[in-house]
């Protein structure tokens, strides 16, 4: 019974990671109409930004943390133009050609990143930041400090989104296109710059999503948003697209799930479940268990 | 604010083409403020498309648009609901899945300073959007729809509102009401900019009327001349 906390413990904090990513997609999915596969890789190339910074201050985590939220607002602030150049005409959600530019953006990043740092070998965050000392430790529970960090900032960061997203003015207009881009554009809400807003609000839940996973994780390699960037298109899918509250549920059980089979069954089989539970579910239910917003 | 002999709103020798389809060619309008100005015109006649493109939805080809004062041809909608200029769509264009509040609010997004004014001054005019404030849009009636757009429309504080065939599937006593609050908000000192099928009902509200037929303004005159005219009684009011 203790190891079944410990591994639904260690679950949520995962899964808490995978809502947050979830969210970060729906919410580009929903305002500013892309499908940004390779949101993921952005937020493991932020882990490597805190990476280099924490190297070169010595290990200041503010300074490092403050990085890696920066650099991802910024890339994904770049990125803003590039796609919506490709989609030209808003108003309708290009899925192939926003599809394409994000997976293009996802193999360069993941390719700057093994030829640019610590020669392609994967990094390690310090001990100060990924806190992989036991809180608790009696028996068979064992919960590290990371694991109850993340779970707890994951929490008050969906919290403060859903906050902005329901009692403020930017969040009334991020609901209102999407749920209708072309009446709010007759209302007057300015749709490229609302547009923007997104692809910030976005960036800033991808730098917290990375410090999160440098902190639970301890380490990153290149291809390591690859692996999770079919894990989050598939928990959206999963819980329908553009579901927010559906990502949420869906997120959590995954990471559950995910936390429950490395400890009973086989850590190297965890992922291939997953994905099978994944495909019986979309076989069942084309439109997700929740039903997609788009 | 312009004085009473400039025209608040207008548009000369306006062309728009989706593709190959010239949908307006050549439109001169005018309103003046204070006027209630009534668009005519069948499926098809460019109606919603005129509305649409004097708000900053569709880039013109060819012509011009001067709004109080300020030319605002090619300008963007958000940036024309900003200087005062707004639109209650066709369908009423309601958001369904956010409650009346939210709606009323999302009028207000260049304008949150007085909202809370502008809050109790739509109540005052639909105290049943006030019951219903917190209601989720999707369970209001289609005459309350109509009501929210209106007074979402009125939370911009607008010079001109363009109001897009709101008779539009309501029932007839409903329509009547919507029309009455329209001539209401007239009085009050609103310039409205009217598109409409139901010809009667609205001429008999405005001051003067334009008929479009596809893409041209084909009759201009006051209210009372288009209703006398044997043409108008003939296509628009089923004489």
């Amino acid at each position: 019974m203790n190891f079944f906390i410990a591994q639904v413990i260690n679950g949520l904090s995962l899964g808490s990671i995978y809502v947050l990513l979830v969210t970060g997609f729906n919410l580009l999915l929903l305002v500013a109409m892309i499908i940004h596969f390779s949101y993921p890789q952005v937020v493991v190339f932020s882990m490597y930004i805190t990476w280099v910074v924490l190297q070169a201050t010595g290990n200041n985590l503010a300074l490092g943390i403050l990085a890696g939220v920066l650099s991802s607002v910024g890339l994904n602030l770049l990125s803003a133009p590039l796609f919506q150049k490709v989609m030209q005409k808003r108003g309708s959600v290009d899925i192939n050609a926003t599809m394409v530019l994000s997976m293009g953006m996802g193999m360069i990043l993941t390719d700057v990143l093994s030829h640019t740092f610590n020669q392609g070998l994967p990094i390690s965050f310090p001990e100060s930041l990924s806190s992989s000392t036991s809180i608790v430790n009696s028996g068979f529970i064992n919960i590290m400090g990371g694991q109850i960090w993340s779970l707890a900032v994951g929490i008050v960061a969906v919290g403060c989104f859903f906050l902005l997203l329901y009692k403020t003015r930017p969040g009334r207009a991020f609901r209102a296109i999407a749920e209708d881009p072309n009446g709010a554009r007759l209302v007057g809400i300015p749709i490229m710059r609302t547009g923007l807003y997104s692809y910030a609000l976005s960036g800033v839940l991808g730098g917290i999503i990375a410090v999160l996973l440098a902190m639970l994780l301890g380490s990153a390699s290149p291809g390591l948003g690859e692996l999770v960037s079919h894990k989050v298109l598939a928990v959206s899918i999963i819980a329908g697209l553009g579901n927010l509250a559906g990502g949420l549920v869906v997120g959590l059980l995954l990471g559950v799930l995910e936390a429950l089979f490395q400890g009973y069954i086989s850590g190297t089989w965890s992922n291939a479940i997953a994905f099978a539970i994944m495909l019986v579910i979309v076989l069942v239910k084309p439109k997700g268990l929740f039903g997609t917003k788009v | 604010m312009a004085s009473n002999n400039t025209p608040l709103l207008k548009v000369d020798n306006l062309c728009v083409s989706y593709g190959h389809v010239n949908a307006l060619k050549g439109t001169s309008l005018e309103v003046f403020p204070g006027e209630i100005v009534v668009l005519i015109g069948s499926n098809g006649a460019g109606k919603t498309t005129l509305l649409e493109t004097i708000l900053g939805i569709n880039t013109p080809t060819s012509g011009s648009i001067v709004f109080d004062g300020a030319p605002i041809t090619g300008i963007n909608a958000d940036r024309n609901v900003r200087s005062g200029l707004c639109l209650v769509p066709e369908g009423r264009g309601v958001f369904a899945s956010m409650s009346v509040l939210d709606n009323l609010l999302l009028g207000a997004h260049h304008n949150m300073r007085n909202v809370r004014a502008n809050l109790e001054r739509v109540y005052e005019w639909f105290p049943i959007l006030n019951k219903r404030k917190d209601q989720i849009a999707r369970t209001l009636s289609g005459g309350e729809r109509q009501m929210l757009a209106i007074g979402r429309a009125l939370m911009s504080a607008p010079k001109l509102i363009m109001v897009d065939e709101p008779s539009i599937g309501l029932a007839p006593i409903v329509v009547n009401d919507i029309f009455t609050i329209l001539c209401r908000l007239n009085r009050e000192g609103y310039s409205i900019l009217l598109s409409e099928q139901n010809a009667n009902k609205a001429l008999k509200c405005a001051q003067r009327g334009y008929v479009l037929e596809t893409g041209r303004v084909a009759l201009s005159g006051t209210s009372e001349q288009l209703l006398n005219d044997s043409g108008v009684k003939e296509a628009y009011l089923g004489a």
